[in-house]
Formats: C-alpha cells, structure tokens, sequence
C-alpha cells in the first residue's frame, strides 16, 4: 500500500473582472456569465475565508441575499443550494439561475443591495504543494490529521470531493485501500455533514471518527 | 523575532505550512518601500513583515522614502481624494509628487532593478515603477487605503502611475479599481507579539489606569486611532454625552500623529472642544512608540469603540478583538469584515446608534464576554500575521511563477 501524500495548499483570491452586481437582476446575469471559477469559489472555497464566520449560510450568494438584499426567502433557498451533489459547475449554475429566476418571478419589486453592499465577483489560485510529510500506517492517520494544516483538510477533504474520484474525499479513497479493515471508517467519513464545519470544526470531526484506528 | 515565537499561539500546522512555501522562495530578493518608518498601520506591518520573510528564507529589505513638508501635503491630499474627499492637485503638486520619488530613486535604483520582486505600499512612492525602467522583477502596488469612492480627478492622476504594476493588492474587495493587472485580495493583520497586542500583567493595567486618570469602578469606552475626521472621533464624544445621561462612563481618545499626516492638528483641535473640558473625556496625543500603553488602554477598556465613517482596514478594530473585547464599530471598510454583528460586537452608523450599542453592552456582561471570547477566535484564525504571510508568499509564488490558473501544483 502506498502512503498518503499530506498535500497542503494556500488561496489567493482576487477580482473576477466582472461588475459588481447592485440588484438580484445583475447577480442573476453575472451568474449566467461568469467563470466557473466565480462559481467555485463563492460556493466552494467559503470555509477557507472569514466570510464563513456568518453562521446562517454557506455560500457567500445566500449571505448576500440575506444580509444585504434582506431577501430571507431568496437566502433560504439559496443556502440550500448543496454544491456537492451537483456534477458539474454548470450544473450548479443552472440550479442557481433556476432559483434566482423563480424568485424573480414572485416578487413586484427587485431588490437591491444599499450603495457599498453590492456583491462582488472573486476567483482564487490556489496553490498546492507536498508537505513532504507521509502517513504509512492507518493508525497513524488520526495524529496526522489533528497536525494538519486548515490548507491540509481542505484539499484533501473538501477540495478532493470535486477531483476524480468525484465525491470521494481523499482519506475515505486511501483508507478504503485497505478493504475490509478500512470500511467501516469510509462509511463514517462518507456520512460527514461537512459543509456545515468550520475546516477547525472539520479536523476535530475527522481525528474523532478515525481516532479508533489508533489502537488498530 | 522567528516564526516558532507564534507557534503557541497559532498551532504547529500553521508554521509548518509557512516553513514549506518558504522553502520554494529561498534567496527570493524582495524590497518593500513605503513613505514612513512609525506611525500608521503600514510602518507597523513591515516592521514585522520583513523579519518574519527573512527568518522564511527569502532576502527581503525595507526602504522609506523620504519626502519634504510640501511632499507629503500633497500625498495626504492624494491619500484623502482616494478616500473620497473632494481635493484639488494642480499640475505643480504632481509635479512635487514625482520630483521627490525622483530624487529617491538615485538611492533606490541599485536595489530596485535587482530586486525579484518589489511592493509598494500606497501612493507616496508609486511613480517608483515607471523610473526603473531597468526592472527586471515583478512589481507589486499595496494600496492600504479605502479607495471604494476615490475622488475621479485623484484617481484619474494617480491611476497612471499604478497601472503598469504586474499586480496590486487591496484589502477588501469593495476598495478595489479597476486596473489592467490581476487585483488580489489580502487583508492586514496584527503581530499578537508585538508590544501593542501582548498579554500584560494587573501591575501594568493599574499604572496605565493611574497615568490616564481613570477610575477604577466606572466603566471605560477607548477609541485608539490617529486624529482624523475620518474616524468621527467627534461622533464618539456625542455617543458618549448620550450615554452618560443614562450611566456613568468615561471615554479615552487616543492615538499618535503619523509624519506623512499634517492634518492631525487640526482635528485633535476640534475635539478638545467638543470635549469641553470634561474631566471623564481623555484625549491624548500619544507620542510614537508608546505600544504598551496602547495595548494597555485596549485592556482596560470594557468596550473598544471605533466609529469610523471611512475605514481602510481599521488594524485598532483587530487589536480590540484580540484582546477579548466586544467593538463597536462604524459599518465602513474593513471593520464591516471584523465586526461581525451581534456576535463580534455591533456596527453603527451614528452617533445615537454607537450610544445605544454601548448602553445595551454596559448592561448585559455576559454578552460582552461572549462577543470577546468570538471576536479573539476569529483574529487568531483570519487576522493574524502567519495568515497575512501566508497570503502575500503565494502571491510572490504566483508573480514569480507567472500563473492565473484556478489549481498550481507546485
């Protein structure tokens, strides 16, 4: 069995290029026209900024519409918008549109966001390197992971849902190496409501499913 | 001063994260120039910035330009018009404002052309770039400022001069213009080591408490920030007059002059006499360097108070969060990324609203501690330096490596 590589990366984010959006009506066109990157990072790469401080929503989209258009209608269903089980960013744009576009056609009036609120289009590099640092053993994984860098536990548990294998975190894929004596824990990682942790909360989760293997 | 001091603060996945991108930057030559060595929150960040870069490996070196009176009268007019204040710079302030980067170029040059890359932090030494016309690196402008709302005829001069940078970084996306470069987004922090953020003994807080004249069962309202209209410290003095009416307190205004600022006389004037003599009503002129005290007063206080009206980042806000106390603060710039409200403190727009906040928070202790404890957790994950370092490393990472790509492997 090969070892696990502890990967690390690190954000930069930057402007999109694009016009802020002042209305629902422009977040709606700049979402139809924007990059996936526009779209991975305001759904994705939430949890790596201070922005997923704000407790009701995960996507910096629904904490717009709530916090800025006060649209708690739009900022619900928004929120429930589940990046993950969408297969593609195009696939996750037309969930969006078709959200957007509903509410659109409920309300009299589009709503607007107050001058210095308006919502601004990001991307980021990210940037990934080897730590250089290996796991040989599964009853060294729960250790290795409460070391980890919040770099670390997002490429290889948030991040790695999105490389192939799609929807696989990168622990479930290298513990499941191990067949029988790995699937119950693939099982436990597998049921991880992880959009909803802070990457902090996230590591403290992963050491305490796995932390059984220790004694393995 | 090395990277291990924080580890006890921050957590060993965080140095080691910063050891391994150091080590793809080794020998990286990287020169920093800004307009002054104290004062101000630019001062404060490279005086950590650049050990901390060094002890990482790459060869990185600090350089201040110097300017006379006239100079820097017309920065501050061009620092103002950023911010959105209407000001006039006729064709003989460029004029200054290129003579002096000229005059220092003679002495920068060497190190400029030879440097890898080079940042420049704010206006004051932009036209640097388009004097060193024998650059080999990559050049990098840092506008510290909150140029949401420039003044157009500014930011019509000035854009010019910035425009041909390989990349700028501004603090928050609202402050960001449109240049033909990539625009990173890379907010300030603060060095919980530094003599302003470190823990102080009971002793210490007595001293202070004693030096300023506070009293010690009547609860303290500071707001620690350089006199200027900006920061509405007059907003404050009204806040507190509404709420001495209902319970007693005391306000503590202080904060330093910076060189490059010629107009903190006139507004530490204005609010001496909006003070009206006050004897619950502190204001103090601090002199440069006095951290301790500083970090004293934030200590002391049982609210940080920092009312802005136009904000860049607003550093004192951090500072007050790290200290475990709830801020109240002006919903302008990056004090907006800070506060979070209801659970980091509140964000108030007016006076009337600062007062209401502060009489609310005076009454419900509990809460206050909890906005604290929140507050310090949310500057230990996003507004401390290894996270400000981490960013500005990837950033030099990507200049150098000539990438925009969504995923590097490096």
């Amino acid at each position: 069995m090969n070892p696990f590589e502890i990967m690390d990366c690190s954000l930069l984010i930057r402007m999109s290029g694009l016009p802020p959006a002042y209305n629902l009506r422009e977040l709606r066109d700049r979402i139809a026209a924007c990059s996936p990157d526009v779209l991975y990072h305001h759904f994705c790469e939430t949890p790596l900024s201070p922005t997923f401080e704000y407790p009701d929503h995960r996507n910096d989209f629904a904490v717009w519409a709530s916090r800025r258009l006060s649209d708690k209608v739009l900022a619900e269903r928004l929120g429930a918008v589940d990046p993950y089980a969408c297969a593609s960013m195009e696939a996750l744009r037309e969930v969006v549109l078709d959200v957007i576009d509903e509410r659109l056609s409920e309300v009299t009036m589009i709503p607007w966001a107050r001058p210095g609120h308006e919502f601004y289009f990001m991307e980021a590099t990210t940037l990934v390197f080897d730590s250089g640092e290996r796991v040989h053993a599964l009853r060294d994984l729960p250790a290795a992971i409460g070391c980890m860098s919040n770099g670390s536990i997002y490429f290889h548990f948030v991040e790695a849902q999105r490389r192939p294998p799609v929807g696989v975190d990168d622990f479930s894929h290298w513990i499941g190496g191990f067949g029988e004596a790995g699937a119950p824990y693939v099982e436990a990682l597998r049921r991880i409501d992880f959009y909803f942790y802070t990457l902090r909360e996230l590591r403290e989760e992963l050491v305490r499913v796995l932390e059984p293997l220790r004694g393995g | 001063m090395n990277l291990d001091q924080y580890e006890p603060i921050v957590g060993v996945p965080v140095i080691g994260q910063l050891r391994r991108l150091g080590e793809r930057l080794k020998g990286l030559k990287v020169v920093h120039v800004n307009s002054t060595a104290e004062g101000g929150g630019v001062a404060e960040i490279l005086a950590w910035m650049v050990p901390l870069m060094n002890d990482l490996g790459l060869d990185t070196t600090w350089r201040v330009i110097e300017g006379t009176n006239e100079f820097f009268s017309v920065t501050k007019a061009l620092h103002n018009g950023l911010q959105g204040h209407p000001v006039v710079l006729k064709k003989r302030d460029w004029e200054i404002y290129q003579d002096v980067n000229r005059e220092n170029f003679k002495t920068l040059r060497d190190e400029l052309e030879e440097a890898d890359v080079v940042v420049i932090h704010d206006p004051q030494p932009a036209p640097l770039l388009e004097l060193c016309t024998r650059r080999r690196g990559r050049w990098i402008w840092r506008c510290h400022i909150d140029a949401s709302h420039p003044f157009r005829a500014v930011w019509k001069g000035l854009r010019p001069f910035v425009e041909r940078y390989d990349a700028s970084i501004f603090s928050m996306c609202q402050f960001a213009q449109v240049l033909p470069h990539p625009q990173v987004l890379i907010a300030p922090s603060i060095d919980p080591l530094s003599e302003k953020n470190i823990d102080l003994d009971d002793r210490e807080l007595d001293a202070v408490r004693e030096q300023f004249d506070l009293k010690p069962d009547v609860p303290v309202l500071v707001q620690i920030s350089r006199f200027d209209r900006f920061k509405d410290p007059v907003g404050v003095i009204q806040a507190y007059r509404m709420v001495r009416k209902m319970t007693p307190v005391q306000l503590v205004l202080a904060g330093g002059g910076a060189a490059d600022d010629p107009e903190g006389n006139e507004v530490l004037d204005a609010v001496l006499e909006a003070a009206e003599g006050d004897p619950d009503i502190h204001v103090e002129l601090l002199p440069s360097g006095v951290h301790r005290t500083v970090n004293a007063l934030q200590r002391i206080a049982d609210i940080i108070v920092q009312k802005s009206t136009r904000e860049g980042f607003g550093l004192t806000v951090t500072e007050g969060l790290w200290k475990g106390k709830p801020v109240i603060g002006g919903d302008a710039g990056g004090i907006r990324l800070q506060v979070v409200d209801y659970h980091t403190g509140f964000l108030v727009v007016t006076p009337e609203g600062a007062a209401n906040r502060i009489r609310y928070l005076l009454h419900h202790r509990e809460q206050c501690r909890r906005m604290g404890a929140a507050g310090r957790e949310l500057v230990r994950e996003y507004y401390l330096l290894t996270r400000h370092l981490r960013e500005y490393l990837t950033l030099v990472y990507a200049l150098v490596g000539r990438t925009t790509e969504h995923t590097v492997m490096v």
